[in-house]
């Protein structure tokens, strides 16, 4: 029954939850910092989400070390050939120094 | 080696009588004891008999047919072949049926027939998320709505991402507890167009589960999504190029069955998934209350 049709009307009707479900809430704030850096990286590069990658692996990478995340392998979540920021371009950012790595 | 009793052996066959014949031809096959047995004995008639006979012997051997002595040796041996073909054919046969069901199963979820459905990691592979090179991006507006029994404030951090397909790409939500007490909440989504759905997955976000915000807390809420590659072999999605994914926020209340739901009306909760033009079925338990 599900020969021949097109594969919008099947699936679109299905609310397919998360593939990992849901984020545990970050109470304390502890990630807070990498999200504000990922934030202004955001704002810098008109919204292109390629530019800030390795700033979204950084900050998935906080949660997954404050235990707000389960630890996974990068290529799992599509993160696999994004280089991490290094400690020191942190602060370069934080200046409001894009990084710019599209 | 087997030469040497092979001799012997045809000629203790000959020599003796039908039965002896073949039970000791049966036999031998079966015992080394026999063999060492009749073999001191085959030996000292080996030393007796002339050249002669050993040729014949030889040339014997050649024809299978002279092997056996009587016609019964014959069929018995055919006989067991026959057998040993038979039931090899009827334990394959068997083991083919019982791998039949497996291997149909693993038909079906390779290729979807007969409507299996795709489940398992089929979409989230490490493999579709990588991003799509040199097409046209993808603008994502990002909408927060609440419902007005929640007194949090709920707001997206950023207004729009523009994505590539097969991107994962990190967004944010902000929502504050503007009450005294702790209040559980719980969201749903709902992507917009229609046509585009299908194809928006997220990796991780938080929306289904219940939330709980203590009184007076902020919390930052991530969203991890991508847009399946598949989107640039979709004719109907050939023009689309910006998508709104919607948020609204409920207040959290236990169902009869324990389970937390959204504490607003069926209409509403339908509403924000996007299924609000939609006739709905009522549901089992108000079906039942009716009754």
């Amino acid at each position: 029954m599900s020969f021949g049709r097109p594969p919008s009307i099947n699936a679109g009707f299905k609310v397919t939850p998360p593939d990992r479900g849901s984020f545990p809430l970050d109470h304390y704030a502890e990630c807070k910092e990498q999200m504000t850096i990922y934030m202004n990286c955001l704002r810098e590069n008109s919204s292109t989400s390629s530019a800030c990658r390795d700033l979204s692996k950084q900050y998935l990478d906080c949660r997954m070390q404050k235990g707000l995340m389960e630890k996974d392998e990068w290529r799992n979540l599509g993160l696999a050939n994004v280089d991490k920021p290094g400690g020191a371009t942190e602060s370069k950012t934080t200046l409001g120094v894009g990084k710019n790595n599209g | 080696m087997s030469l040497r009793f092979a001799r012997p052996f045809a000629q203790t066959a000959r020599l003796a009588s039908y039965r002896y014949a073949n039970f000791s031809s049966s036999l031998l096959c079966r015992s080394n004891f026999h063999n060492a047995f009749t073999s001191t004995r085959v030996r000292r008639m080996a030393t007796e008999t002339p050249k002669g006979t050993t040729a014949a012997s030889g040339a014997t051997r050649s024809v299978p047919s002279q092997q056996f002595r009587t016609r019964e040796e014959m069929y018995r041996a055919k006989n067991r072949t026959l057998l040993m073909y038979t039931s090899a054919v009827i334990i394959v046969a068997v083991g083919v049926t019982y791998a039949a069901v497996p291997l149909y199963r693993m038909f079906c979820a390779a290729t979807g027939f007969a409507g299996t459905p795709n489940v398992g990691t089929g979409r989230f592979d490490p493999e579709r998320l990588v991003p799509v090179e040199n097409v046209k991006r993808i603008k994502v507006h990002f909408n927060a709505d609440r419902s007005d029994q929640l007194p949090w404030s709920f707001k997206p951090q950023q207004k729009t991402i523009s994505v590539l397909p097969g991107e994962t790409s990190l967004a944010f939500y902000t929502a504050k507890n503007k009450s005294d007490k702790d209040i559980i909440g719980i969201a749903t989504y709902n992507v917009t167009p229609d046509r585009i759905a299908p194809y928006f997955s997220k990796v991780e976000c938080f929306c289904f589960e219940e939330q709980k915000l203590l009184a007076g807390e902020e919390v930052d809420m991530p969203l991890l999504f991508f847009i399946d590659k598949d989107v640039l072999e979709d004719p109907s999605c050939r023009n689309v190029d910006s998508v709104v994914l919607s948020y609204t926020f409920f207040r959290a209340r236990r169902n009869k069955q324990g389970m937390l739901e959204p504490d607003a009306e069926e209409s509403v909760v339908q509403n924000s998934l996007g299924f609000g033009g939609y006739e709905n079925a009522p549901k089992v338990e108000e079906r039942e209350e009716k009754r």
